[in-house]
């Protein structure tokens, strides 16, 4: 993993243009040790008659490298870890059947830590003020493998922290959502001097903000006081919000300017860390690649055009993430006002949200059995 | 919410409400049974508010949620005029209901309700529940609703609506949101109903066969499925109806196609067939109604990933619609949304779908006039409910629902020697 280790202590994270050549030599690495280490993904190269060698030669052809869905990681373990791995992670399905379980050696966590601490100080994260961190998500326990959970954890140490609170509690063997206990907190902590983080999905921390709304209360939280969000909206595609609404929420109700909002992504299959810039947009580090694929044909689109997300990545030896196809849609801009010169994702969401229970579904399920 | 003699209560009066229901129901048992006309100028003038556009409000969303065009909707909804009302009750009681001739002997013979029905209703279509009570009131039947979890209010809104028509409805109403893990409650509704009227997925029909007591009768309204037939003469002008009927129902419904049998055993004219009727359907879909960018992405996934796991898979995938030839010849779901399974299944061999019993539906038969009464034939006596053209989703007046006629299930015969 030469060129890939190289690649994840540069500090121009940015920089596409630079790294280009680093990048797809990583790649190329990775393809190959992949290729050698893990059966399985031998055999979905060798189903394609994708031959790394012979079709891989230029930064161009990555995009012909067959990808994996995140549903066939759900439903098949690859990984090249042929004893116990060093960690386990899955994705936060809501059953054992849609979540994917993901192999991490220490290569992978080197390479991951260089990466956060790379972008946590180009976008200004770090400090050495104690905080009081108010997690909207899990407390972690061994039960939870999610990585959600850990992601929350770890971006509770990107300032010292002197106490953390969590909305959802592990009490008798089930999570309860406690906003109540978090908004206590928050008017408490708006009283002192020490700065708040909050860190957790979108849709809790808007329902927070919205229910302190309708209630009147509204404060104005110490100097360096952020909102980290990230995870996604889940299953609250029908309550999202627009930015701008969220943001101005933010504002009125807990005093935090929009600068002082930052949103991560990043998922489980694809373990690279995605920052907003001051102008909202998640632009594409040196670590990794997007391409947009028209829904049908899985061509790759121009910029502009809305399809399937497909991220690509060198970061992981112990599993063939090199190149993952995500269930979301979105699209790639350019030029964005913040200056940086990359490319930006936005994501439109979830694929197939009509998922709706037919009648003519719900007798195939009982064919199957 | 409760509905219980026109009034709306909280739930909390559940208890108080249910054990003066039985009490309730025999003072209205004991009145002249309920004149179906009545229940059908209730509906009419419904009917006409509807035309108006005076419910667009809640019927607006409705459609967008479903998937359902409103030239689709107001084809049904006239199912509901006086005139399609009147259609059905003759259809399915007969032209004599309300007179039936006397037998040699001299007994008379007259319909009448079951008496007390009981619907356990789905969740997958919000009217349904409604429906369903609509219909046990043309029977003449006093009817309880068990509403379905997460019901979006619209059945007590909608039944409220026709008690405001005819205040009398209002003795045979009684809606109850009693969730399906209350047991005891939902066995207490069940004891005192002559029919269980079951709508839902295998494990809703189970579950009413364990606690309808073995003196109701369940009349069960299960999940179904529908395909397509078809010769590989088929015309092209019926394939391009079918596609059509594809893109517009989206295969939602029970009735939607969601797959094409093909009369061969041979695989490359199975493949060959489908690289016909795949370039019908691109080019169909792309005169209508655009494809759902979501639904087909989540569709290509779901077929790439088949794919890995089955490289030989023959699969066909452009501009939001997908068709794949599959080697078995069982009847399945397809992914709906514009993907479309072909199989092959020689004539001789649709006898084999017998096994699928009651799942099965409509199927659309696509093939020349000289073998069309040959292969109809022998689709209904696999089981098949309707025979079709190539749209299978097609509402005709007084059609049956699933090959039965609901008014003769909730209602039975009662005979009076001379």
């Amino acid at each position: 993993m030469l060129y890939t280790n190289k690649l994840f202590r540069k500090r121009d994270i940015y920089n596409h243009l630079k790294y280009e050549a680093l990048f797809f030599k990583a790649i190329k690495e990775n393809c190959l040790y992949l290729y050698k280490h893990c059966a399985e993904y031998k055999k979905i190269l060798d189903d394609k008659y994708f031959n790394i060698n012979r079709d891989l030669k230029s930064v161009d052809d990555i995009s012909k490298i067959p990808f994996i869905p995140t549903l066939y990681l759900k439903r098949h373990k690859l990984t090249t870890i042929k004893h116990k791995s060093l960690i386990t992670v899955t994705s936060s399905g809501t059953s054992s059947r849609n979540k994917s379980e993901i192999d991490f050696n220490l290569g992978f966590l080197l390479r991951a830590w260089n990466m956060t601490r790379r972008v946590a100080k180009y976008h200004k994260l770090w400090s050495i003020k104690p905080t009081r961190y108010l997690i909207l998500g899990y407390k972690p326990n061994k039960k939870n493998p999610a990585a959600v959970t850990k992601t929350a954890f770890a971006a509770t140490f990107f300032a010292p922290g002197i106490s953390r609170t969590y909305a959802i509690d592990y009490v008798n063997g089930e999570y309860k959502v406690d906003l109540d206990k978090l908004k206590n907190k928050l008017v408490k902590f708006a009283k002192g001097r020490l700065p708040v983080r909050t860190m957790g999905f979108p849709a809790y921390t808007y329902f927070l903000l919205k229910q302190m709304k309708d209630e009147g209360i509204k404060v104005k939280l110490p100097k360096g006081s952020k909102i980290m969000l990230g995870g996604g909206w889940k299953q609250f595609y029908a309550e999202k919000v627009d930015k701008e609404e969220f943001y101005k929420l933010a504002e009125e109700v807990l005093g935090v300017n929009d600068k002082n909002i930052v949103e991560f992504f990043g998922a489980v299959e694809h373990p690279i860390l995605y920052t907003d810039c001051r102008e909202h947009h998640f632009h594409v580090p040196i670590y990794s690649k997007i391409i947009i694929r028209d829904v049908s044909t899985l061509e790759p689109l121009e910029e502009g055009k809305i399809g399937l997300i497909n991220l690509i990545t060198p970061i992981a030896s112990s599993s063939p993430l090199v190149s993952i196809m995500t269930d979301d849609l979105g699209v790639l801009h350019s030029s964005c006002k913040c200056g940086e010169k990359g490319q930006y994702l936005e994501i439109i969401g979830r694929v197939g949200i009509k998922d709706i229970v037919t009648c003519a579904q719900g007798a195939e399920e009982m064919l199957k059995q | 919410m409760i509905l219980f003699q026109g009034q709306v209560y909280k739930d909390s009066k559940q208890d108080e409400l249910i054990s003066k229901l039985y009490e309730t129901a025999l003072l209205t048992l004991k009145n002249k049974p309920l004149d179906p006309l009545t229940v059908i100028n209730a509906c009419d003038k419904l009917y006409k508010k509807v035309m108006n556009h005076d419910f667009d409000d809640i019927i607006l969303p409705l459609l967008e949620t479903f998937d359902i065009s409103y030239p689709y909707f107001l084809d049904s909804a006239k199912n509901f005029s006086k005139e399609g009302l009147l259609t059905k009750l003759k259809i399915e009681l007969g032209e004599d209901y309300a007179s039936l001739s006397k037998l040699k002997s001299g007994t008379k013979r007259q319909y009448y309700p079951l008496g007390i029905l009981f619907h356990v209703a789905a969740g997958n279509v919000d009217a349904l529940p409604a429906y369903s009570v609509i219909e046990g009131l043309l029977a003449g039947n006093i009817n309880i609703l068990k509403l379905p979890s997460g019901d979006s209010g619209i059945s007590i809104k909608l039944l409220s609506e026709l008690i405001k028509e005819e205040p009398i409805l209002k003795d045979y109403i009684y809606v109850f949101d009693v969730p399906s893990t209350e047991i005891e409650t939902i066995k207490r509704l069940a004891n005192i109903s002559n029919g269980i009227v079951v709508w839902g997925g295998d494990f809703a029909l189970k579950s009413a066969r364990e606690f309808a007591p073995i003196n109701s009768k369940i009349i069960c309204w299960g999940h179904k499925l529908s395909f397509a037939y078809a010769s590989l003469d088929a015309s092209e002008k019926e394939l391009e109806e079918l596609a059509s009927h594809i893109c517009q129902t989206n295969q939602v419904l029970c009735s939607s196609v969601q797959g094409i049998f093909v009369d061969t055993e041979k695989e490359d004219e199975a493949k060959k067939f489908a690289d016909r009727f795949f370039n019908i359907l691109v080019k169909v879909s792309k005169s209508g109604a655009k494809y759902d960018l979501g639904m087909a992405g989540k569709n290509t996934i779901n077929l790439y990933v088949d794919k890995m796991e089955d490289p030989s898979l023959y699969l066909l995938n452009s501009d939001g619609v997908s068709v794949v030839y599959k080697k078995d010849s069982k009847l399945e779901l397809s992914y709906m949304f514009r993907n479309v399974w072909i199989k092959r299944l020689p004539r001789d061999k649709i006898l084999t779908l017998h096994k699928n019993k009651s799942y099965l539906q409509s199927v659309a038969l696509l093939c020349t006039d000289k073998d069309r009464e040959i292969l109809s034939t022998l689709l209904a006596q696999a089981g098949v409910t309707r025979v079709s053209g190539p749209n299978s989703s097609r509402l005709f007046l007084g059609e049956s629902h699933d090959g039965l006629y609901p008014l003769r299930e909730y209602s039975r015969v009662v005979e009076f020697d001379k």
